[in-house]
């Protein structure tokens, strides 16, 4: 029989793979379709250069955050997770689900800032004397598709770091229900953030599009785009308060 | 190993609460999202009509939000039942 230390290492190191590489892949191709927006509108536009080459920049940073915040998790979990805890059964399945739940839970998020930042760029290009305030409106938009990426990274850190060390007496069907639980809790966030982080992405790009074509609308636009984006962050939420649930009352 | 079967099922209501809700949310997520953003569309391009497009919009994602609340009572229901 190995003991919990093995699985522990086992667990962390998965969690770890999963963290880094799920997150990777929607901030590679948001920044990808950003890059191509910006290329294509500097051939259409080459004059505004420098402002297309800025907001592209800007847009990929923020885009990039769901990336690090799994590059995060992934390095807690490889030298500050496992190290340091002994023996907890508990902790095998937690050490995984945060993995699980940060990976999972950052793609939607960098698809929908990637589209944010492509269509600012795209329209940038239509009427350059604007883009200080395309720019703007895209920096809030992805801060918003970006919220549910910290959602995702509030449980991993609770995973990691929250969950109570096994009593003596904890028997084979407690540690099965617990374990089960923390995992429900990952995949209730990762999966959970999915749509809201896309589609508010969706709107937020769509609304600094259209400020760049019409500049005169901004208050109407960027009122219907915040309650527009607070509603679809609704169904992440009721994922946040069933993963909170899952890890505290199971 | 009597205390394993009732243990399983508790822990396969609990995975399933959070498959639920996870996968649950995908919809409405992206459907309310894509409202938001036609909504954006459509004020920018006729901005006479805001209100009634915002009420639209509204009466649509909260359409679109009754299935997310489905899966919300059903991992709840899940949770606490189970």
């Amino acid at each position: 029989m190995m003991q919990a230390d093995s699985f522990l290492l086992i667990s962390a190191y998965l969690g770890a793979a999963l963290s880094t590489g799920l997150a990777s892949i929607s901030a590679g191709i948001g920044e990808g379709y950003a890059a191509g927006e910006a290329s294509k509108a500097l051939a259409k536009q080459p004059k505004s250069g420098d402002s297309l080459l800025r907001t592209m920049l800007i847009s990929q940073a923020v885009t990039e955050t769901g990336a690090i915040f799994g590059l995060v998790i992934s390095l807690l979990l490889i030298f500050g997770g496992a190290g340091h805890i002994t023996g907890s059964w508990f902790k095998v399945g937690a050490l995984f689900a945060a993995g699980i739940a940060m990976g999972l839970g950052s793609i939607g998020p960098g698809f929908g800032a990637g589209y944010t930042g492509g269509q600012a760029c795209s329209v940038i290009s239509r009427l350059p004397k604007e883009s200080n305030m395309v720019t703007t409106n895209m920096l809030i938009g992805q801060a918003l598709a970006q919220t549910d990426a910290i959602f995702a990274l509030v449980v991993a850190l609770l995973l990691l770091y929250s969950v109570p060390n096994p009593t003596a007496a904890t028997t084979l069907g407690q540690f099965v229900v617990k374990i089960s639980g923390f995992l429900g809790a990952s995949l209730a966030i990762g999966l959970g953030t999915l749509g809201p982080g896309m589609g508010i992405g969706f709107a937020t790009g769509r609304a600094s599009n259209m400020l760049g074509r019409f500049p005169h609308q901004r208050g109407a636009v960027s009122r219907t785009m915040f309650l527009g984006a607070a509603v679809s962050e609704s169904t992440a939420i009721y994922a946040l308060v069933i993963a909170f649930l899952l890890i505290f009352f199971s | 190993m009597e205390i394993i079967g009732p243990a399983i099922v508790k822990a396969a209501a609990l995975l399933g609460a959070g498959i639920a809700m996870g996968i649950g949310a995908l919809g409405p997520g992206l459907g309310e999202g894509f409202t938001a953003g036609k909504a954006c569309e459509g004020i920018a391009r006729s901005p006479e009509n805001a209100g009634l497009i915002t009420r639209t919009m509204l009466i649509g994602q909260a359409v679109s939000e009754s299935t997310g609340i489905y899966s919300l009572v059903v991992a709840l229901l899940l949770i606490f039942t189970a």
